[in-house]
C-alpha cells in the first residue's frame, strides 16, 4: 500500500526533528567540556560518570520539571508566545539542508535564500520576549538585539552569496556538487573563498549573539538579557533555540564553504563528514567566543556597518567580476 | 576604528595587527586546552591539607593519663571575639574539669585564637573541615562530640603551646619552662 | 561637582526619553553589594546615583568592643580580598600609639605578606574585570579561572604560612603570629616564578587586543585635577600622573629598604589604571624576591604570645596609620584610653573614598561601559561599609 505523501513527509519531518534535539543537546556537552579544558578545569564529570554524559538530559529534566513563573505585569499573550516564535524558525531552517545526496527535507531550489530568511525571523521571537517580559533589563537587551542583528544579517547574507554566486545556483546540493574535486570546496578558492569563509564566520558569531558579539545576552550587564523573566520549559525552548541556530548556521557554512557531504570514503559516510566539518566550524565559533571580551554596543556596531558591509560587498563584486570572467563552478 | 596600543599605519597596519592579537589571543586558550586540568576531584581524592590547616575544632585527652585535658579554665571563651564558646567549670580535688563545653560552630570565626590560649593545648584544630549537615544544631558542638571529633579525625600542627612559643621572643626563662613543660 | 548628576536623579523620571535602571545589589558584577540608580537616555548614562551599606557589620563598633589582641583577627574582613594590608592597618595604628616595636623579622614578613597579598589582589582584580567585560560565558571566564588558578597557588601558601585561605589573623600588636615554616621559601619563590610567567600569558592575551582595547581606551577618564580634588588613592589615582604611594610617602614596616617602582601612567582612562595594576604586579613580584634572599633572622614578635584577652594595654592616646593596600590607601585611627580596648576605632576605607569617583567620570559612557570602570575602580565592599 503505497503511503500517502503528506505521512512520509510527516514522519521524515518527525524523524528530521528529534535528531536535531538530540544533536543540539549533545553540542551544548561539547561545548562545555571544550570551554572547560581550555580553561584548565574538567566540565560536567559526575553525571553519567565519566565525562557528563548524561548531564544534557538532566539538564533537560530539571527544566522541564520546574515551576512556570509569569511576572505580574508581563504581558501574558507576548511573553508565552515568545519562546515558540524565536524556536520555530531555528528549527525550520534545518528543513532545508541536505545532509546526503537526496536525503534532504525538502533541497528547495532556492535553499539558501530560505534558509536565511527565515533564520532572521528570531529576531521577532527575541523582541516579543524581550518586550512581553516588562522588564527594563530585557527591554535593553531586546533593542540592543534588534540593532545588532538587523546590522550583521546583511554582510552574513552577503558572505553566503558568495558561494551561490560561485556555484551559479541557489539549491544547496548544486552547491555541494559544485564543490567536488580535489581542492574543490569553495574555502580552498583562491582569495575570495578565505575571505568569505572569514567574513561568513564573523557575521555568524555576531548573527548568534555569541561572543565577542552577545552585548544581547551580557550576562554581566544585563544578567541573561531578554531570557531573564523565562524559567522552565520557556527558557529551555529559547536555549534550544539558540543552540539549534548555532548548529544550523554551522551546517550552512561546512556545506557552503566546506564541501558538505563530500568526502574521501563510501557514499554513505557522507552524513558522517557532514557533521564532523559543522561540528568543526562550531567548535571554531566556541574557541572564538570563549578567548574574547565582549565590545560594546556602538563598537559592534561601527564594526558592522563601517567595515563588514563595504567588505562584503566589495567581495559579492569581485566574484561576480571572476563568474563573469568564466571562473565559476556553475552547472 | 579599533586603536591599539601601539602606533598602526592605516587600514592594513591595523588589519595586521588585529589579525596578531587576535591569533595570540587565541593561541593562548589553544595551548591551555592540552595543558592538565588543575581540579582536583574532590570527593573523590582530597587535597593534601597543609600541617598547620585550621579546620573543625575538638577537644583532646592527656596523652599520659588519658583524662580530659580541658581544665575549664574558660580562657578560649573570654578569647574567642564572636563569643560561640561556653564553658562552665566542675571543681575537683587535685584539678578542674569542664562540667559542660559547647561550642556554635556555625558562627565560629576559624580564627585559631583559642588555641593560642589554651594553657594545657586541650582545645585543637583538626586537619579537615568537612562538616556540612542539612540540620544547623548538628553543628552546636558540645562536649562529648568535641572529644569524639578529637578522636575521628588527624590533629593539625598547632597547639596552645606550640603557637604561644612560635610567637614569643625566646628568652633563656622561656627556654628553660619549654623544657620544664615537655 | 556632582550636583549636576544629582540634580538629574531628583527630578525623577526626567521626561519619557529618560529610564531609571537600577543596577541592584543583586548584580552579577556589582562586585559586592552594590546599588546603583542609572538615569539612562537610550543607552547613555546620564546620572549615577550610588547607594551602599548592604555590608554594614559594624567594624567600628566591634572595635570598641573587642580587645586588642582579638580584633587583628576581625580587621581582615574589612578588605576580605587583600586581609594582609587590613590587619596591618590596623596593627600598625595601635603600635604607633602605644609606641610598641616591631622586631626586623616580623617587619620583613610582614612586607612579605603584604606583597603576596597585593598580587592575589590584583590577580583577583584581572579575573573579574574581565569576567565583567566579557561574560561569564565568554571569554571573560577564560582570564578569570586562569587568574584565579595563579591565586589559588598565593593562597596555597598563606595556607602552609597561617592555616587560612582568606581571613588569616596573621598579625598581633609587636609583631606576627605565625613564623615560616620549613621550605616555606622555596615554594614561595616557585610560586612567584609561575607567577610572573602566566602573567606574560594574560598580557598576550589582552594587551593588543582590539576587543579589549576598544573597551578600555578613552573609557572612564579621570583627570589629574578630578584625581586631586576627589580624594581617591592606589591605582586610581596613579593612573591619572599623580605619583602618590604610602609605601613611598610614609614608609612603614621595613618598605624603605627595598628597591622597587611605583608605577604611574598619565592617560588616565580604565586601560592606564590597568597598565599600573599589571605593573603593580611585577614590582610586587621584585619585592617578594628581595625579601626572601635577605630574610633576618630573630623573634617575630616584641610580646609575649597571646595569653590572655586583656594582655595588651595601650597608653593613653591617638594615633593614625595609614598603609598602601591593594586598592588604595587604608587607613586605622586609634583613641586609647589606657584599657584592653580602643575607646574609638575608625577606617579610612581606600574603596569608600574611591567610590566617590563614580558620579564624576560614569555620566556620558553608555551601560556597557559602567562595569568597565567600576572593575577598573576595583571596590570591595567591606571596605566600603565595614
Amino acid at each position: 500500500m503505497s503511503v500517502a505523501p503528506v505521512v512520509s513527509m510527516f514522519v521524515a519531518a518527525f524523524i528530521l526533528l528529534n535528531a536535531i534535539v538530540g544533536v543540539v543537546t549533545y553540542i551544548t556537552l561539547l561545548e562545555r567540556k571544550f570551554a572547560a579544558r581550555m580553561q584548565s578545569r574538567i566540565g560536567p564529570y559526575y553525571v553519567g560518570w565519566p565525562h557528563g554524559w548524561l548531564q544534557p538530559i538532566a539538564d533537560a529534566i530539571k527544566l522541564m520539571i520546574k515551576e512556570d513563573v509569569v511576572p505580574t505585569p508581563a504581558d501574558r499573550v507576548v511573553y508565552n508566545l515568545a519562546p515558540l516564535v524565536f524556536l520555530v524558525p531555528c528549527m525550520l531552517i534545518f528543513a532545508t539542508i541536505p545532509f546526503a545526496p537526496g536525503l534532504g527535507l525538502a533541497d528547495l531550489n532556492i535553499g539558501v535564500l530560505f534558509f536565511l530568511a527565515v533564520s532572521a525571523l528570531e529576531i521577532v521571537g527575541l523582541f516579543m520576549g524581550g518586550w512581553g517580559s516588562n522588564n527594563k533589563y530585557a527591554l535593553l537587551s531586546a533593542m540592543r538585539a534588534v540593532n545588532q542583528i538587523i546590522s550583521y544579517d546583511l554582510p552574513f547574507i552577503f558572505a553566503a552569496l558568495v558561494p551561490v554566486l560561485l556555484t551559479g545556483s541557489m539549491q544547496m546540493s548544486a552547491i555541494v556538487n559544485a564543490q567536488q574535486g580535489g581542492a574543490g570546496w569553495f574555502v580552498l578558492y583562491p582569495v575570495i573563498g578565505q575571505l568569505a569563509f572569514l567574513a561568513y564566520l564573523i557575521a555568524a558569531l555576531a548573527a548568534e549573539n555569541r561572543v565577542p558579539f552577545d552585548i544581547l545576552e551580557a550576562e554581566s550587564e544585563l544578567v541573561a538579557g531578554f531570557r531573564v523573566e523565562y524559567s522552565g520549559m520557556k527558557f529551555a525552548l529559547i536555549q534550544l533555540g539558540e543552540y539549534a541556530h548555532m548548529l544550523g548556521t554551522s551546517f550552512l557554512g561546512a556545506l557552503l564553504f566546506l564541501g558538505g557531504w563530500l568526502g574521501p570514503g563510501p557514499a554513505w559516510l557522507g552524513p558522517i563528514w557532514f557533521l564532523v566539518k559543522a561540528v568543526f566550524v562550531f567548535l571554531v565559533l566556541t574557541w572564538v567566543r570563549w578567548s574574547f571580551v565582549r565590545i560594546r554596543v556602538d563598537q559592534i556596531l561601527a564594526i558592522s556597518w563601517k567595515l563588514l558591509l563595504p567588505a562584503t560587498v566589495v567581495l559579492l563584486l569581485v566574484t561576480g567580476f571572476v563568474v563573469a570572467a568564466g571562473g565559476g563552478r556553475g552547472l | 576604528m579599533a586603536s591599539n596600543g601601539t602606533a598602526a599605519t592605516g587600514f592594513w597596519g591595523e588589519l595586521w595587527q588585529l589579525t596578531r592579537a587576535v591569533s595570540r589571543a587565541m593561541g593562548v586558550t589553544f595551548r591551555n586546552l592540552f595543558r592538565r586540568p588543575v581540579t582536583v576531584m574532590y570527593p573523590d581524592t582530597s587535597r593534601p591539607y597543609p600541617d598547620r590547616f585550621r579546620g573543625v575544632l575538638a577537644l583532646v585527652y592527656e596523652k599520659d593519663t588519658g583524662q580530659e585535658a580541658c581544665i575549664g579554665c574558660r580562657l578560649c571563651e573570654y578569647i574567642c571575639p564572636p563569643q560561640v564558646i561556653k564553658v562552665e567549670m566542675l571543681k575537683a580535688e587535685k584539678r578542674n574539669f569542664a562540667k559542660t563545653f559547647t561550642l556554635e560552630l556555625y558562627a565560629c570565626e576559624f580564627c585559631e585564637l583559642c588555641v593560642q590560649v589554651c594553657p594545657t593545648d586541650a582545645i585543637i584544630m583538626l586537619k579537615t573541615f568537612d562538616l556540612a549537615t542539612s540540620d544547623r544544631r548538628e553543628m552546636l558542638l558540645d562536649k562529648d562530640r568535641l572529644h569524639w571529633l578529637g578522636c575521628a579525625f588527624p590533629p593539625s600542627w598547632a597547639t596552645g603551646n606550640k603557637l604561644r612559643d612560635m610567637q614569643a621572643p625566646p628568652k633563656a626563662a622561656r627556654a628553660e619552662s619549654k623544657e620544664g613543660k615537655a | 561637582m556632582d550636583s549636576e548628576a544629582r540634580k538629574v536623579v531628583e527630578i525623577g523620571y526626567g521626561g519619557n526619553e529618560r529610564l531609571i535602571m537600577n543596577m541592584g545589589p543583586q548584580h552579577p558584577s556589582a562586585h559586592g553589594v552594590f546599588r546603583a540608580l542609572l538615569v539612562l537616555e537610550g543607552e547613555t548614562v546620564v546620572g549615577v546615583d550610588t547607594v551602599i551599606g548592604y555590608l554594614h557589620r559594624c567594624h567600628e563598633k566591634l572595635g570598641e568592643t573587642l580587645t586588642y589582641v582579638q580584633y587583628p583577627s576581625i580587621a581582615s574582613k574589612t578588605d576580605y580580598v587583600a586581609a594582609m594590608t587590613s590587619e596591618l592597618a590596623y596593627v600598625s595604628a595601635v603600635e604607633k600609639v602605644g609606641k610598641f616595636e616591631v622586631p626586623r623579622r616580623a617587619q620583613h614578613l610582614r612586607v612579605l605578606v603584604a606583597e603576596l597579598q597585593r598580587i592575589a589582589s590584583h590577580c583577583l582584580w584581572l579575573g573579574t574585570w574581565c569576567l565583567d567585560m566579557g561574560g561569564a560565558l565568554g571569554g571573560g571566564a577564560t582570564v578569570f579561572l586562569y587568574c584565579m588558578r595563579e591565586r589559588e597557588t598565593i593562597l596555597d601558601l598563606f595556607e602552609s604560612l597561617t592555616g587560612a585561605r582568606l581571613l588569616y589573623g596573621f598579625h598581633q600588636i609587636g609583631g606576627t603570629r605565625y613564623d615560616l615554616p620549613a621550605g616555606w621559601v622555596d615554594k614561595a619563590r616557585r610560586t612567584v616564578d609561575v607567577v610572573e610567567q602566566r602573567l606574560g600569558e594574560y598580557e598576550a592575551m589582552l594587551e593588543d587586543n582590539a576587543f579589549f582595547l576598544v573597551r578600555t581606551q578613552g573609557v572612564g577618564v579621570v583627570s589629574r585635577e578630578l584625581a586631586e580634588d576627589v580624594g581617591i588613592s592606589g591605582p586610581l589615582i596613579r593612573g591619572s600622573g599623580v605619583e602618590y604611594d604610602v609605601r613611598r610617602a610614609e614608609p612603614y614596616s621595613s618598605y624603605g629598604e627595598f628597591d622597587f617602582k611605583v608605577p604611574v601612567e598619565t592617560a588616565g582612562d580604565c586601560y592606564a589604571r590597568y597598565r599600573v595594576r599589571m605593573q603593580e604586579f611585577r614590582e610586587s613580584i621584585k619585592i617578594v624576591r628581595q625579601v626572601l634572599d635577605g630574610l633576618p633572622e630573630g623573634p617575630i614578635s616584641s610580646r609575649p604570645g597571646v595569653k590572655s584577652v586583656g594582655q595588651v594595654r595601650v597608653p593613653k592616646g591617638e594615633g593614625y596609620a595609614r598603609v598602601e593596600g591593594a586598592r588604595g590607601e587604608v587607613g586605622c585611627y586609634v583613641i586609647s584610653d589606657g584599657g584592653p580596648r580602643p575607646y574609638r576605632m575608625k577606617w579610612r576605607g581606600a574603596s569608600f573614598s574611591n567610590l566617590a569617583i563614580l558620579p564624576h567620570i560614569i555620566p556620558g559612557h553608555k551601560v556597557a561601559d559602567v562595569v568597565a570602570i567600576m572593575g577598573s575602580v576595583d571596590p570591595v565592599f567591606g571596605e566600603v561599609d565595614r
